[in-house]
């Protein structure tokens, strides 16, 4: 499947689950209808000594005591849920504080969590998606988790068990299991599985909270009582049909996502012997922490005991994963032992022969969002592993890594660059100028692919600014980039990536895909969005208007070449604005036509593909590095 | 039916109290993950400090007193930045790392002063890479110490603000988390000013 089909997947499935929400409030509601009428029965009868049947209690209720029951039940489901969606609003990081997750820096991370860095680092840039802040979840079984509504706000949790038991082979299926959930969308179903199940579960608390203090009041204490027991039997009751709910959504994701696993790293044994190491672990895959419950369904493996194997199980049995990865499995768990960590780079495979992107064509292109592979994933070990250890320090610190985005804005032209230099040191922290000067040559050298990338790890580091110091980055980069009066493509693309990972973690997520169904309805913007690949991809005006035209036919679009004599990325934000309307099935269709107009005359130029990058970035279409070990 | 009323304001209340109580957790953990970030700069810094001590030593030979008020001092900060580290919401031990931090910045300014009168000292070029790698360390826990102290203000606000004052005491987070403020980080960022004449 590939990602526009599980996005769009993802986001059918959070309309099914809305509808089986619906339902079970509504069976939440009748319930306790039924129950007052109960309770009235029955106290009626204590107080009068007369016997009456259900129906004729029920004849004898107002009308107006069903209207306010169900308002009532329906009124604190709404509060509940809203509140919990309200906590989570901060994104993927909420759910890893919860849990007590440590955030991992790496330049203290040391031997097995330095590894982890690293998979974590290959799998984001191979998949085209900003690496994810990593939380280490202080527990000795083997689980992991992602979290987040987008990419953009996503975090990856991992148990210290799954550190210490697994080898880098099995880490990195875990990992690429924890990707292709962020890739598909369920980390954001996930979330707001939380959000609407803990309306239900709270019916249910309420009861037990009126039972134990209604009891004890002197008048109506009977009645009291037994409206709370009967509360919070309705609200167990709420519970059971939630978790008939989340256990049926996740299974058959986590499914879906072993196999996306296999997919991206071409192993199956990685995920596999995890899975075995699970099965023959002391701790298994069990989570302590009693935050766990609410979020079981987002883990790598089971996290809650009680309900193992049952229909209320969140995960699949083990046995049924390992078969359905490896249809030969003996049947055999493996008890893990420590094994011996290796944490370079280098050491896990050999290099093996690379696809050279010359074979890359526009469908290749819209192919390959959100789809990392075994070459993509070897390609991005190899770019990471020959990058300048300077620049990768620098990337990983939070004081150099703005040091080095400043770096790459910084013009090549001697007097602008002075300017830029003095800006950064009146309104930079005190040696951030110098530590960008001392950055600058090696950084000059890059390729615009290797500055995204850098750009790409550099992104955790930053997002652990503090909010002022968030507010003055963007404000000087902004005024970094206009310094020479004018906005070139490449500035526009990392000022674009830049802006969407960290706007969801420091404002909140914001929305992502939208429902409009036809591109047509927005020829004009599909036209202006075109007309500035063709006129920023080629310099004769002929190939300009003829690669445009191409493009505009395999879309089934008349439109009118505009020429563009600069680059104007305000019109381009508008256009892209509208876009992103569309839904994730729309989309391959225009990223490939704008694919078709830059491949035009038989290659894509480094600006072309930047540009194709920040407009599918801007899609929230993730679009992979065009990485290649040997330049620089 | 008052009664139904009755229970939606009460769980409104309970959510309301619930979410205050959840923001403090974020907000604390987020300032000491900040807390974090101080820590490994102000470990590379005393780290740095007894190789540019021992650097030092074979030209000072006069000046025993100096340096080892530098290391006595280095070694009472690290002490220090352990305790804090260990607990960075206990006001106390921030505030005594904030101390045995002036210490060590006047030390170390003394130190400074009297290295003005070696210039071979000053033009060694073990010297001239240590004092470089201490600046810039000194850069990176100045703002590793603004992003820790926004996150702290952040955290205190917010529990100062009027509905959350009335919980923030009940949920344990009674006492305001304590800035950490070095007292002398301007001198230590500027080379002290000596004349001869």
């Amino acid at each position: 499947m590939n990602f526009y089909q599980a996005q769009d997947n993802a986001r059918r499935k959070t309309g099914q689950l809305v509808l089986l929400f619906f339902a079970a409030v509504v069976t939440l509601v009748i319930l306790t209808n039924i129950l007052v009428v109960f309770i009235y029965m029955f106290t009626a009868q204590g107080s009068v000594g007369m016997t009456r049947g259900f129906s004729e209690t029920l004849a004898t209720l107002p009308a107006e005591n069903w209207i306010l029951i169900s308002t009532g039940v329906i009124g604190i489901i709404a509060l509940a849920s809203g509140f919990k969606f309200l906590s989570l609003r901060g994104g993927g990081r909420t759910i890893a504080e919860a849990l007590g997750g440590q955030l991992l820096n790496p330049q203290t991370a040391t031997g097995s969590q330095q590894r982890l860095l690293n998979v974590v680092e290959e799998m984001a840039i191979a998949s085209g998606i900003s690496v994810p802040p990593v939380y280490l979840i202080p527990e000795p079984s083997i689980n992991a988790f992602a979290a987040g509504f987008s990419p953009d706000d996503a975090v990856i949790g991992i148990n210290q068990g799954t550190l210490d038991l697994l080898n880098r082979e099995e880490l990195q299926g875990v990992v690429a299991h924890e990707f292709s959930h962020i890739l598909n969308g369920d980390t954001r179903i996930n979330l707001r599985l939380i959000a609407i199940l803990h309306g239900i579960l709270f019916i249910g608390m309420i009861g037990y909270g009126i039972m134990r203090t209604g009891g004890f009041s002197r008048r109506n204490g009977l009645p009291v009582a037994a409206m709370g027991l009967g509360l919070l039997v309705v609200g167990y009751g709420g519970t059971f049909f939630g978790n008939l709910i989340k256990a049926a959504v996740s299974r058959q994701r986590e499914f879906l996502a072993d196999a996306s696993a296999v997919q991206f790293t071409r192993n199956p044994d990685g995920i596999a012997n995890a899975l075995k190491k699970i099965g023959g672990a002391t701790y298994g895959s069990f989570i302590e922490n009693s935050e766990a419950e609410q979020a079981s369904h987002m883990f790598f493996g089971a996290a809650a005991k009680k309900f193992a194997g049952s229909m209320f199980a969140t995960h699949p049995p083990l046995d049924a994963r390992i078969s359905a990865i490896n249809p030969n499995w003996d049947g055999q768990y493996e008890i893990p032992d420590m094994p011996v960590n290796s944490t370079s780079r280098q050491t896990a495979t050999s290099s093996v022969g690379i696809a050279g992107f010359a074979q890359m064509t526009p469908d290749s292109i819209a192919e390959s969002v959100g789809r990392p592979d075994t070459d993509s994933l070897e390609e991005a070990r190899q770019v990471i592993a020959s990058t300048p250890d300077m620049l990768l320090d620098a990337a990983h610190d939070s004081f150099d890594a703005r040091a080095l985005i400043y770096a790459m804005l910084i013009s090549t032209e001697r007097d602008i660059a002075a300017a830029q230099i003095q800006h950064l040191a009146q309104h930079a922290d005190a040696g951030v100028a110098k530590q960008t000067g001392s950055l600058l040559e090696a950084v000059a050298n890059l390729s615009a692919e290797r500055k995204l990338m850098l750009l790409e790890i550099s992104i955790p580091a930053l997002k652990a600014l503090s909010k002022p110091q968030y507010k003055r980055f963007m404000n000087n980069t902004a005024s970094l980039i206009t310094a020479d009066k004018q906005v070139d493509v490449l500035e526009w693309v990392l000022h674009r990536v830049l802006i969407k990972d960290l706007y969801g973690h420091f404002e909140g997520p914001q929305q992502y895909h939208g429902r409009v169904k036809n591109l047509r309805k927005y020829t004009a913007d599909v036209v202006t969005v075109l007309s500035i690949i063709a006129s920023h991809g080629h310099t004769e005006v002929a190939d300009q208007i003829a690669s445009f035209e191409s493009a505009c036919a395999t879309l089934n679009i008349d439109g009118v070449f505009e020429k563009q004599a600069h680059f104007n990325f305000e019109r381009l934000n508008e256009s892209l604005g509208r876009l992103r309307k569309l839904t994730p099935l729309a989309k391959p269709e225009l990223i490939k036509a704008c694919a078709i107009s830059a491949e035009f005359d038989g290659e894509i130029s480094d600006t072309e593909y930047a540009l194709l990058q920040g407009i599918s970035v801007t899609l929230d279409c993730p679009l992979p590095a065009r990485l290649d070990p040997q330049t620089r | 039916m008052e009664f139904i009323i009755f229970l939606v304001i009460i769980a409104a209340l309970g959510f309301w109290a619930v979410s205050i109580y959840n923001k403090l957790v974020t907000l604390k953990n987020r300032y000491e993950n900040g807390f974090a970030q101080i820590e490994v700069q102000l470990k590379r810094r005393y780290d740095l400090i007894p190789n540019l001590v021992e650097t030092a030593k074979g030209y000072l030979s006069h000046e025993r007193e100096t340096l080892e008020a530098v290391i006595a001092a280095r070694n009472q900060a690290m002490a220090g930045l352990q305790a804090a580290a260990a607990d960075p919401g206990n006001a106390s031990a921030i505030k005594d790392l904030a101390s045995a931090e002036g210490l060590l910045g006047n030390a170390m300014g003394r130190l400074n002063v009297v290295m003005e009168a070696y210039p071979d000292l000053k033009a060694n070029q073990n010297m001239m890479q240590l004092t470089e790698e201490l600046t810039t360390t000194e850069n990176k826990v100045s703002f590793a110490r603004q992003g820790y102290n926004d996150q702290v203000t952040d955290y205190n606000t917010y529990k100062q603000t009027f509905p959350p004052v009335l919980f923030a005491g009940m949920f344990g987070h009674a006492t305001d988390a304590e800035l950490l403020e070095f007292e002398d980080s301007e001198q230590i960022q500027q080379a002290p000013q000596v004349s001869f004449n």
